[in-house]
């Protein structure tokens, strides 16, 4: 595999610092390659949130520089290759109607309308949401509103999708969907989640992060599968990897 | 209806009910927004509800206006006195008041928000402007449903708002500066949000108007009408 041509994300010595705060980011330096479904496990405030505002060039690094796709983010240019799925809905999606909220970003690609409306279609019956159309976003479900939020990042057609916190607030039958939808998507997948049976499901590669550094990263079974590592950085190892005394049914 | 004429119309007879002064126009154009209400097919209920709030604000100027404008006496009760021109002058404000907001309401709830901001943004309206009216067309209500939440849950810890003098003013600045910090914080992450998704690049239009005959015969009513009530009022005048 040639690593160079297939890297999608690339962080070289990244360091932030909010102001007034200490630093929140230490010397992160990360790839992820093309297709890779990425796990980022840590305690709160462990700079989860804050790399991926850095990754898509919201925030700008203290010192060292991340790359997007091979190109220098700069926080200036308009890059519909990189979709974030914020954590609250409600911090996403603004339009009065499901449907222009899904058709914002492809119209911003300057898409003529009818390639809007056909991406916009197709990202909402991606989510199983076209029922949702025409109704006001401020009326839906939590649930329903995590969906239309990942419809408005595919409508965009994105090689890189970062999910902060997919599964939060959502009921089990919604975070199945979820689930379901992740693992079997082409893009390259970055997901951050106290949901760790989630992260074991959808990812194939884990980093668990702790007070602003990268502490390790690896196989998601035996990263989170260490109890003492796991503890130590405030996480539980997950219950699917503890040995049962009764065997699951299926 | 082509949303671009219901706006002129509606701005059109805006400027003429705002032009009348005359107690025979004043009540042809009563009878007028009855009409337009009975066509808009909305609930009487509805358009009462719309009208509650603001008119409690402009009832206080309608109801002082009487006994502190104007020259000529009607009735003297000895400590005031009812006065002519500030009667006359409470009867036109109410009556361009009640036509104004009620048409605004019948054009505005006629049709969604978006199909209006958006044919505004078809007559020229800057995406700025489109985008501001969008959003606090939106963010009103979610202020709205927030507050209603926020009292819920200030009852539920014993929240006895008949309590008169400081507690209550604390509590309510209280209130308020918390939806205000909600608010920013909430606009900063939309924001970023609405920058994530390429705000501010060249948009596509999403809504193609097109105007019917039908378009062009209420627009020329509207026209008609008003041109007739400002006529009548220059004629009236001289």
């Amino acid at each position: 595999m040639n690593v160079e041509s297939s890297s999608v994300l690339e962080a070289e010595d990244v360091s932030f610092a909010y102001p007034g705060n200490g630093g929140t980011l230490h010397d992160i330096n990360l790839s992820i390659y093309s297709g890779e479904k990425v796990g980022i496990i840590g305690p709160n405030g462990a700079g989860k949130t804050t790399f991926f505002l850095l990754a898509c060039g919201i925030l700008r690094p203290v010192s060292g520089g991340v790359r997007l796709f091979q190109k220098p983010v700069t926080g200036r240019e308009f890059n519909p290759q990189a979709a974030l799925v914020f954590q609250r809905p409600d911090d996403q999606l603004f339009c009065p109607t499901v449907y222009e909220d899904v058709a914002f970003g492809p119209q911003n690609m300057g898409l003529d309308a009818k390639e809007v409306d056909r991406r916009t279609w197709e990202a909402l019956k991606g989510v199983d949401a076209a029922s949702l159309a025409e109704r006001p976003v401020h009326h839906l479900s939590e649930g329903e509103k995590k969906m239309v939020s990942i419809a408005t990042a595919l409508a965009m057609h994105p090689g890189l999708i970062i999910y902060d916190e997919p599964s939060a607030a959502l009921d089990i039958r919604t975070r199945r969907r979820l689930i379901n939808l992740m693992p079997g998507s082409a893009e390259t997948i970055i997901v951050a989640s106290h949901d760790l049976e989630l992260i074991l499901e959808v990812c194939t590669r884990v980093i668990l992060m702790d007070q602003g550094r990268i502490i390790t990263q690896g196989d998601p079974a035996v990263i989170m599968g260490d109890a003492d590592l796991m503890q130590a950085h405030g996480q539980e190892k997950p219950h699917s990897l503890i040995p049962h005394y009764y065997q699951h049914q299926h | 209806m082509d949303p671009r004429f219901r706006l002129v119309g509606l701005f059109v007879l805006i400027f003429a009910y705002s032009f009348v002064s005359d107690f025979r126009l004043l009540g042809a154009m009563l009878i007028f927004t009855l009409m337009l209400f009975f066509i808009s097919g909305l609930p009487a209920r509805f358009i009462v509800q719309k009208l509650k709030l603001p008119s409690l604000i402009i009832l206080v100027l309608v109801l002082i206006l009487p006994f502190v404008s104007g020259q000529n006496t009607l009735l003297d009760l000895g400590f005031i006195s009812l006065k002519q021109e500030g009667l006359h002058a409470s009867g036109v404000i109410a009556a361009r008041f009640l036509c104004i907001i009620t048409t605004v309401m019948i054009v505005l709830h006629t049709a969604p928000l978006l199909t209006h901001v958006q044919a505004m943004r078809a007559m020229g309206l800057p995406w700025i402007m489109a985008d501001m009216a969008l959003l606090t067309g939106r963010y009103l209500e979610v202020l709205g449903c927030d507050l209603g939440r926020m009292q819920t849950a200030m009852r539920l810890r014993g929240l006895n708002a008949s309590r008169p003098g400081l507690y209550m003013l604390r509590t309510r600045a209280w209130l308020c500066g918390s939806l205000l910090v909600r608010g920013l914080e909430r606009a900063d992450w939309v924001y970023r949000a609405m920058r994530l998704r390429g705000y501010g690049q060249n948009r596509t239009a999403t809504l193609q108007f097109r105007a019917t005959a039908l378009d062009m015969a209420v627009l020329s009513a509207a026209l008609l009408a008003a041109g007739t009530v400002m006529g009548l009022e220059i004629w009236f005048g001289l």
